[in-house]
């Protein structure tokens, strides 16, 4: 059965998986950054343009993105009333986050270039 | 003993105000019922539901201060005074501390709250083994009193979308049923963004359930079976 409108489990799943990321992603960061400090500006630039670094990055802020955007959603659809005005905000949010999604992403090309 | 109680009555009055009693109590004033009872003796326009007065029956569900109960199964000592009486949060007045409880009880239905099964059964009734027969432990006992999807504030901001926790308790108690025959479909109509996930884990509902229950844990086992779910 398919169902319409907003997912339920796949929206739990997603902010859950997303929070998991996010904190390993942190947590091992600041372990690199604690063991091995990059000592200069260049050499910061030259481990942010590794590819792995660079797809690790950009994993992040994709779980970040998704996890602010399951919050924002469940935050619009508990108080926004009337309900027929959850579909614009709704909208208005989404384009938002991927407005911030494209300017990651600009940040994280130059990065490599 | 003083209580103070709400009273409104949607004929007389313009808008609700909480009443003062006063009441000795008396040595059969055991539960808070007791002496609800023996005040509408002296005010017999004071409208309360109860029926078993043993915490069965779940008719006297009201927040008592500030938090849901069973009136008949709160015990007068160590209630602080005065006791405010309020009819159940987040339900229409009928009158006094009498609740609308329509929605609620559509909200029960509507997880089709009954054995679904339509293979031919193999003997006089379907058995069950005890392990699966103890799945439903903490799940059958719920009473319907309302006092756990009162108290729920997801289920304030959606009553007519979100199941509620004692909705969702009864959804438990047939999803891990080992004679239901329907869990796919009853895991289906949970899946969206209200019937079960407007549930913000608040366990408001556990705290406060009469029969110590615990509703949350009921949602996180929904929540988990959908996981394991074949997709
Ligand atoms: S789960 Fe507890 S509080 Fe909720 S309706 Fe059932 S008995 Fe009442
Ligand atoms: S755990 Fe869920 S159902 Fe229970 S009170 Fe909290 S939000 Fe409501
Ligand atoms: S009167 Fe039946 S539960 Fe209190």
């Amino acid at each position: 059965m398919v169902k319409r409108g907003p997912s339920g489990w796949l929206a739990w799943i997603v902010q859950r998986a997303s929070a998991l990321y996010m904190l390993a992603f942190l947590v091992a960061g600041l372990l690199w950054f604690l063991v091995d400090p990059p000592g200069s500006h260049p050499a910061w630039r030259a481990r942010m343009a590794g590819a792995g670094t660079g797809i690790a990055t950009a994993a992040f802020f994709a779980a970040l993105l998704a996890h602010a955007w399951v919050g924002l959603r469940d935050v619009v659809l508990d108080y926004v009333r009337p309900r027929s005005l959850c579909g614009p905000v709704l909208a208005g949010l989404g384009l938002g986050l991927v407005a911030v999604a494209a300017w990651v992403l600009r940040i994280l090309v130059t990065v490599r270039t | 003993m003083r209580l103070s109680i709400f009273r409104f009555d949607p004929d007389r009055d313009e808008r609700p105000y909480m009443q003062d009693f006063e009441i000795e109590l008396a040595p059969t004033d055991r539960m808070l019922l007791d002496v609800i009872l023996r005040i509408r003796t002296l005010d017999d326009s004071l409208a309360v539901r109860k029926s078993c007065r043993e915490g069965v029956c779940g008719s006297d569900a009201m927040n008592i201060n500030g938090r849901n109960g069973l009136a008949c199964v709160t015990p007068v000592a160590g209630l602080a005074e005065p006791v405010v009486l309020r009819p159940l949060p987040g339900f229409p007045v009928i009158r006094d501390l009498v609740v609308d409880m329509t929605r609620f009880f559509a909200q029960y239905d509507s997880i089709k709250p009954y054995l679904q099964n339509d293979e031919p059964p193999t003997g006089k009734e379907r058995l069950q083994s005890p392990r699966d027969r103890a799945r439903l432990d903490g799940l059958y006992e719920c009473i319907l009193c309302a006092c756990c999807t009162s108290q729920c504030p997801s289920y304030w901001w959606n009553p007519e979308k979100f199941v509620g926790p004692a909705g969702l308790l009864q959804a438990c108690r047939f999803i891990v049923d080992s004679r239901d025959r329907a869990t796919a479909q009853r895991l289906d109509d949970l899946d969206d963004a209200y019937r079960l996930f407007r549930c913000r884990t608040i366990m408001n509902c556990t705290e406060v359930c009469p029969k110590g229950l615990a509703p949350s844990r009921a949602i996180e086992a929904i929540r988990s079976a959908m996981t394991r779910r074949p997709r």
